[in-house]
């Protein structure tokens, strides 16, 4: 169904790619749009567990939060650089959905969605009051934004990114890299597995797939990549506090997906945009109406509502052929073609 | 001849109930055995031990799978499939969203090897897999008949072809044993006649084939020997035409005095 749209989307991204270049741009909107790229990647994150292996994660934003947490510590006492914390931070995430996955993804179902839940509450109780490490509800002020040190090639090498306009395009490149890592391994030996246990856990399993295993990979991965937008958001916003990894950040990740298309990468970043943007908007709105701004979780809800009555799958829901772009398939399409006008269908002995 | 699969006094218990007990018989490779039964009398119990979706409560299953024979009870079934049991299921369970390919596909799973960073990175030796992997499941689809239905959504195949594909897609496992649990249930008569066809030819590709089926016809037809199950007990084994007169066997099928009239 995106296919229709794709040369509206080619000239929708190259304009949103060419506007912060733009003497009319407006640091607002660059905010908002940024921030609608972080959410991409917490989406594409998420999209792994309930779209890709049907398992319901409610506590997703709690490896959001330890990827943030992880890059402003590691900022703020070691003075990492940007480019050596992303990939701890991911890692750090990884580990924390593997000590998490491997005890509990032996649950099914609701079972597990609880346990997910739980685990974003402790990540919040974590960051509150461990005062020592996290200075708690004050919050983590003062994390250097992201620079690059090239001073070992020339000392006056020495950038750091100022402004929205650089972050815009950081943003760009993750969400270009997560898309692409994504697609990847929608494609492959591991996606085939998942989208097994999402269809039929026993078949998957007499297929020879190690159920509990490739939970927990999905797990990990969805964790590094909700850690690598975490560490992003750090830097970017250069201040931290636990309210910001509250479970209501898990429910509007979810939102997205579901509103996206279960399982559909394009999907959820769709979802990504018209969430963020709704939310902005309301924000503006609310006000006026003499609403406090909060009201517009209301709206959220009211949307999962109408989307479950009217669009149980999503706006975009992902179809049987997935892998239509890859060239081995469409290979085989052609070869498919030359039987059917053969007429050599090839019935068995 | 070595066994293939030895069954030797398999007891399954499900709390109070006992839905095996004490259950041996042998398949033989290269043979058609056919496991019957009336209904509720454990055969499909039988094949989930064997399978490793339920552990026996006592007894071993030994499987000849590659180098040598093995002790299975308590492996899982992932691991049994690897060993080289392949299996469908009594109501059919297909990956409904995809394609009829990707449920092949996703079969060759444990010949495969590739990994995440294969997957992200798309090295030289995953694309040689991912090709080969496509090259062996149009081997299999083409096999039971369904290779110019590749592309379509599994869930919109026929009723007997969804059967089949899930035929395929067990012996895309590369088995040496392939359990079909009820493979003629809601056939019409043409279809069932295919798949009899079906069955030998797999047979010659030198797969042994176990089979629960309640079609008669059917069993007589192409089994080589029967093990005929009554309420957990093994009642009779053997080749169809002394199993068929097996008073035992009768009266298990059309109760009491059946084997006197």
């Amino acid at each position: 169904m995106l296919a229709k749209f794709r040369p509206v989307l080619f000239v929708l991204a190259a304009a949103a790619l060419a506007y912060p270049l733009m003497p009319f741009s407006n640091d607002y909107l660059l905010h908002v749009v940024t921030l609608v790229l972080v959410y991409m990647v917490l989406a594409m994150g998420l999209n792994i567990l309930p779209g890709f292996c049907g398992l319901l994660d409610l506590g997703f934003v709690g490896f959001y939060g330890i990827g943030a947490y992880t890059s402003g510590l590691l900022t703020i006492h070691y003075g990492l650089s940007f480019w050596v914390i992303v990939p701890l931070a991911c890692a750090n995430g990884a580990l924390w959905g593997v000590l998490l996955g491997v005890p509990t993804l032996r649950l099914v179902g609701d079972y597990f969605a609880i346990v997910t839940f739980g685990f974003a509450e402790l990540v919040v109780l974590f960051l509150t009051n461990e005062i020592w490490l996290t200075r708690g509800p004050l919050g983590l002020p003062g994390i250097d934004p992201v620079s690059f040190d090239l001073t070992w090639l020339n000392p006056d090498w020495f950038y750091e990114l100022e402004g929205e306009v650089p972050y815009f395009y950081l943003a760009v490149l993750m969400v270009a890299f997560v898309w692409l890592v994504m697609r990847r391994i929608e494609d492959s030996r591991l996606g085939r597995a998942w989208f097994a246990i999402r269809e039929d856990t026993l078949a998957a399993s007499s297929c020879g797939v190690n159920i509990l295993r490739y939970k927990v990979i999905a797990f990990a991965i969805s964790a590094g990549i909700g850690a690598l937008g975490g560490a992003f958001y750090a830097r970017w916003s250069l201040f931290l506090s636990p309210d910001m990894f509250k479970f209501w950040e898990s429910f509007l990740v979810l939102c997205m997906v579901v509103l996206g298309g279960l399982g559909n990468i394009s999907g959820a970043l769709v979802g990504a945009v018209v969430l963020v943007v709704l939310g902005e908007g309301l924000r503006e709105i609310l006000p006026i109406l003499g609403l406090a701004p909060e009201t517009r979780f209301l709206a959220y809800g009211l949307i999962m509502v109408l989307i479950m009555r009217f669009k149980p799958s999503g706006f975009f829901p992902a179809i049987a052929t997935a892998s239509a772009r890859n060239p081995l398939i469409r290979d085989l399409k052609k070869r498919l073609a030359g039987y059917e006008s053969g007429d050599k269908s090839g019935t068995a002995a | 001849m070595e066994p293939l699969l030895k069954v030797d006094n398999v007891t399954k218990r499900f709390g109070g109930l006992l839905a095996l007990t004490d259950v041996s018989f042998d398949v033989r490779p290269g043979e058609i055995l056919g496991l019957i039964g009336p209904n509720g009398a454990g055969k499909t119990t039988m094949f989930n031990c064997i399978a490793g979706v339920y552990k026996p409560t006592s007894g071993d299953i030994t499987f000849a799978g590659q180098g040598g024979a093995v002790r299975t009870n308590g492996l899982k079934p992932e691991k049994m499939t690897e060993l080289g049991i392949a299996r469908t299921f009594q109501n059919i369970r297909l990956f409904g969203a995809l394609s009829v390919l990707d449920n092949v596909r996703v079969a060759r799973h444990c010949r495969t090897s590739s990994n995440f960073f294969g997957a992200v990175l798309r090295s030289r030796s995953q694309k040689e897999e991912e090709k080969a992997i496509i090259e062996e499941s149009m081997r299999w689809l083409e096999f039971v008949g369904l290779a110019k239905h590749a592309l379509d959504g599994a869930t919109s195949l026929a009723y007997g072809n969804q059967r089949r594909l899930e035929i395929a897609r067990a012996l895309a496992t590369g088995p040496k044993l392939i359990m079909l649990d009820e493979p003629a249930a809601g056939m019409n008569p043409r279809e069932t006649r295919r798949l009899v066809d079906l069955i030998h030819a797999i047979l010659d590709a030198g797969v042994t084939v176990v089979l629960i089926e309640h079609d008669m016809k059917l069993v007589m037809h192409i089994c080589h020997r029967l093990a005929v199950l009554d309420h957990g007990m093994l009642i009779a084994e053997g080749k169809p035409e002394d199993v068929r007169a097996n008073p035992q066997v009768i009266e298990a099928y059309l109760g009491r005095g059946a084997a006197h009239a």
